[in-house]
């Protein structure tokens, strides 16, 4: 009777546990389909526009102004932004490379120099079409920008994006150190001889705890702002023809219409030019004579706390590290910004970024309004209200986004192109992530031993870059 | 009384075989089969889709070229071809080689002489405290201990070189020579996975009878030779295992070097599933990236051959 009983509790309840396990998987699976589905991605399930950016959630909520005023303009254009958390550029594309891979391409996305021609080549719409019909509307746009940034953008004759924002490898200096080796603010002619003569005396100055010249190995501010002033690259840069349509639009009076073309390429390695050998040499012996720190693969994320805590004395970096130096506490005056030093030319590197529209995107007419209205200026102070990066329009870069944060010459942001007008984009053809690793694998070796082995290093990056660029991208 | 009853009623199924044939038992055992798939089908489910499938089609992969964006074009041995002849292949799968050597045979014996030192005497609270504390690195994101060990090493500004100064050693370049990347990575990794080898340690150890070792003690021998002779021949087929782990997993290292280094300076941290990684996500080679999946398999599968082969010599089983 007993053992009945309990035979009929076990019976009940084990297929009350099964039940309810049953009941708990459909739950969970009705709870969880929009994850399932993947309806839950942002633009997908719906009409929306969908927009990647590389950034974090708080990077995505910050647009939310310029979203609200969009949508108050285009009342039937939804936008959803997703804002995607990277290492750098490279790390990014990736990860959209990995969202295109999945089905699940976003309509728009926010693309660097870094990966300018990948688009332009494989992913990316051309903006001609839509240049061409609101050519009165966009001429505001223009006369406010510098030919350069648009034309980094140009590929093969046609233009990809439009430039929002941009920064140049400037030379970022710490006041207190240059003080302190009994140094002045240096001429905008300076020389790599000077700079070189500049961190010896704060070497001098500081002979601990303390790096003159602080570096990082990338495209960006590492050997290639030093390539560019000697007038060299380790890439043969060449310009293809095309994109007159553009430039005698928008730029025909520009004085330096002349030099704009359909795109830059970068066709062929070239580390084994004696220039680039020179440039080298001159870094080795910076870092040799304790004068630079060998570079660091990577973001040089610590490179702010280090510089605000002046343990630097001088950095390649552009706008961007304004409202970082900011916040870590840097006052005005602590820090200011010069031009990158001459060599056999003053041509500086810059890199910019703006918005490609996908060829799988669903609505291109709605992803170009999107566009055109992130290029006004009304757009544009609502997404850069603070100095985390140099805005695209001339006429943004002023006193008042600069005012209680330094440094005193900002006018060396956009003077950059002005005064420079060859200074030139990161040299990032269409298999850009191959070259960079083709260049960075080789940096750190060429810079930190004798002769022979830079010798060995830039013969090792020559037969790299040729692979990298035989390569399909 | 119900051990009674059981015992009776195995007797009754034992005495009368013929009943496992009646209509009822057929059905219980049909329902019962089906009940055992029912609760199998969510793992064969899953190993299937995430195991098997990703499996199959990267073999199938690897005679394609396929950029994710343009449609795949069958190559035949092209990408096997291909990545042999690549000298950053070459260069990758040598360093895992030596990097699977080094770190393996540290990672053990490490582990070794810990579990041997938790076992001694000591109070059962500082053991537990020991236990933890060997373990805690492995529960820990390998992507955060790097960044956090890229820190420590930097050369100008990291920690450890701030003690070596202390001593009067100058800066070390840790991360920015051959030599020195190398041996971060290789610290850095074993630090971070010899718990699991010392919790196998820890569970061989304790299944060693002590009679074993009284008996060696009547024999007079010392602490060493019970190690030697005792300890070590007694926790082979836990060495095996461990060993055979601690490979596989060395073999697929990335998360270290890719985030401490990148692979450099030059090639000389670059490991195998780094080049991987880059053929596929940077460079858009997925044949690529699965002809050298294919052919680490395979190195992964004949290791381990070796090692279970090899093992009919050196394990002893109770």
């Amino acid at each position: 009777m007993t053992g009945a009983t309990n035979g009929r509790l076990r019976e009940f309840s084990r297929r009350t546990a099964l039940g309810a396990l049953g009941v708990g998987i459909v739950g969970a699976t009705v709870a969880s389909w929009p994850r399932l589905s993947g309806t839950d991605i942002p633009g997908r399930g719906d009409n929306s526009l969908s927009i990647a950016i590389m950034g974090t959630a708080a990077d995505a909520a910050a647009r939310q102004r310029a979203i609200d005023a969009f949508t108050r303009l285009h009342p039937d254009i939804r936008v959803k932004v997703q804002a995607i958390q990277a290492v750098d550029w490279k790390d990014f594309f990736t990860k959209i490379l990995t969202m295109v891979a999945a089905g699940t391409p976003p309509d728009v996305v926010y693309v660097a120099t870094e990966g300018a021609q990948l688009f332009a080549d494989k992913l990316a719409h051309p903006l001609d079409e839509y240049l061409r019909r609101d050519a009165a509307d966009m001429a505001e746009f223009f006369d406010d920008v510098h030919p350069s940034l648009v034309e980094a953008f140009m590929y093969k004759g046609s233009l990809f994006q439009l430039p929002m924002d941009w920064n140049a490898a400037n030379m970022y200096y710490n006041t207190t150190a240059f003080a302190q080796a009994g140094l002045e603010r240096p001429a905008d002619d300076w020389t790599h001889v000077d700079f070189r003569s500049s961190l010896v005396a704060m070497r001098k100055a500081r002979p601990r705890d303390f790096t003159p010249y602080y570096w990082t190995n990338r495209l960006f501010g590492g050997v290639v702002p030093w390539l560019y002033a000697n007038d060299t690259s380790f890439l043969k840069e060449t310009r293809s023809t095309g994109g007159d349509w553009l430039w005698n639009s928008f730029y025909a009076d520009d004085p330096s219409r002349g030099l704009r073309s359909g795109g830059y390429q970068w066709l062929e390695p070239n580390a084994g030019d004696p220039r680039v050998f020179e440039t080298f040499d001159y870094l080795r012996s910076l870092v040799k004579d304790g004068l630079g720190v060998r570079p660091e693969e990577g973001g040089g994320s610590s490179l702010v706390g280090l510089f605000a805590s002046n343990r630097i004395g001088t950095t390649p970096a552009g706008g961007y590290w304004v409202q970082g130096l900011h916040e870590a506490g840097m006052k005005k005056d602590d820090f200011d910004v010069a031009f990158f030093p001459k060599w056999r030319t003053q041509r500086h590197q810059f890199g910019t970024a703006g918005y490609a529209i996908m060829k799988t995107a669903k609505d291109k007419d709605a992803a170009w309004e999107w566009i055109k209205f992130s290029a006004s200026r009304k757009a544009m102070e609502l997404i850069f209200p603070n100095p985390v990066t140099t805005p695209a329009r001339r006429s943004m870069v002023n006193e008042a986004l600069y005012t209680g944060k330094g440094p005193a010459h900002w006018k060396v942001f956009y003077d950059t192109l002005d005064k420079y007008p060859t200074t030139g984009p990161i040299p990032a053809p269409p298999q850009q992530a191959a070259v960079e690793t083709a260049l960075m694998k080789n940096v750190s070796l060429a810079v930190s031993g004798d002769e022979r082995q830079l010798k060995q290093a830039l013969e090792s990056m020559q037969r790299d870059l040729e692979l990298a660029l035989r390569r399909q991208p | 009384m119900s051990t009674t009853t059981r015992h009776r009623e195995g007797q009754k199924h034992a005495a009368k075989p013929a009943a496992s044939g009646t209509a009822p038992a057929r059905s219980r055992r049909h329902s019962q089969r089906w009940l055992a798939w029912i609760f199998l089908a969510p793992t064969i489910l899953g190993m299937g889709l995430f195991t098997l499938v990703p499996i199959v089609a990267s073999v199938v992969l690897a005679f394609f070229r396929w950029d994710i964006i343009s449609a795949p074009s069958f190559v035949g041995f092209e990408n096997f071809a291909t990545v042999v002849q690549d000298p950053t292949v070459r260069v990758s799968f040598l360093n895992t080689i030596v990097f699977v050597v080094v770190a393996v045979s540290l990672q053990l014996a490490l582990a070794l002489a810990l579990a041997v030192m938790v076992q001694a005497k000591m109070p059962s609270w500082l053991r537990t405290f020991f236990r933890s504390a060997f373990f805690f690195p492995l529960i820990l994101s390998a992507a955060s201990v790097s960044i956090f060990m890229r820190y420590l090493f930097n050369e100008q500004f990291g920690v450890v070189n701030w003690f070596l100064s202390l001593a009067g050693i100058p800066a070390v370049p840790w991360l920015t020579t051959p030599g020195g990347s190398a041996a971060v990575v290789i610290m850095v990794y074993v630090w971070q996975n010899f718990g699991f080898s010392f919790l196998l340690f820890i569970g061989g150890l304790a299944s060693i009878p002590t009679e074993t070792y009284e008996a060696a003690s009547l024999d007079g021998a010392t602490a060493w030779r019970k190690h030697v002779y005792v300890t070590l021949p007694l926790l082979s087929p836990t060495t095996l295992l461990a060993s055979v782990m601690a490979i596989i997993s060395a073999l697929q290292v990335f998360d270290q070097p890719y985030v401490l280094t990148r692979g450099g300076p030059g090639d000389s941290t670059r490991t195998a599933v780094m080049v991987i990684f880059e053929s596929a996500f940077q460079r858009l080679e997925f044949g690529q990236a699965s002809a050298i999946g294919v052919i680490l398999t395979l190195i992964i599968m004949a290791i381990t051959a070796a090692q279970f082969r090899l093992s009919k010599r050196f394990v002893f089983y109770q």
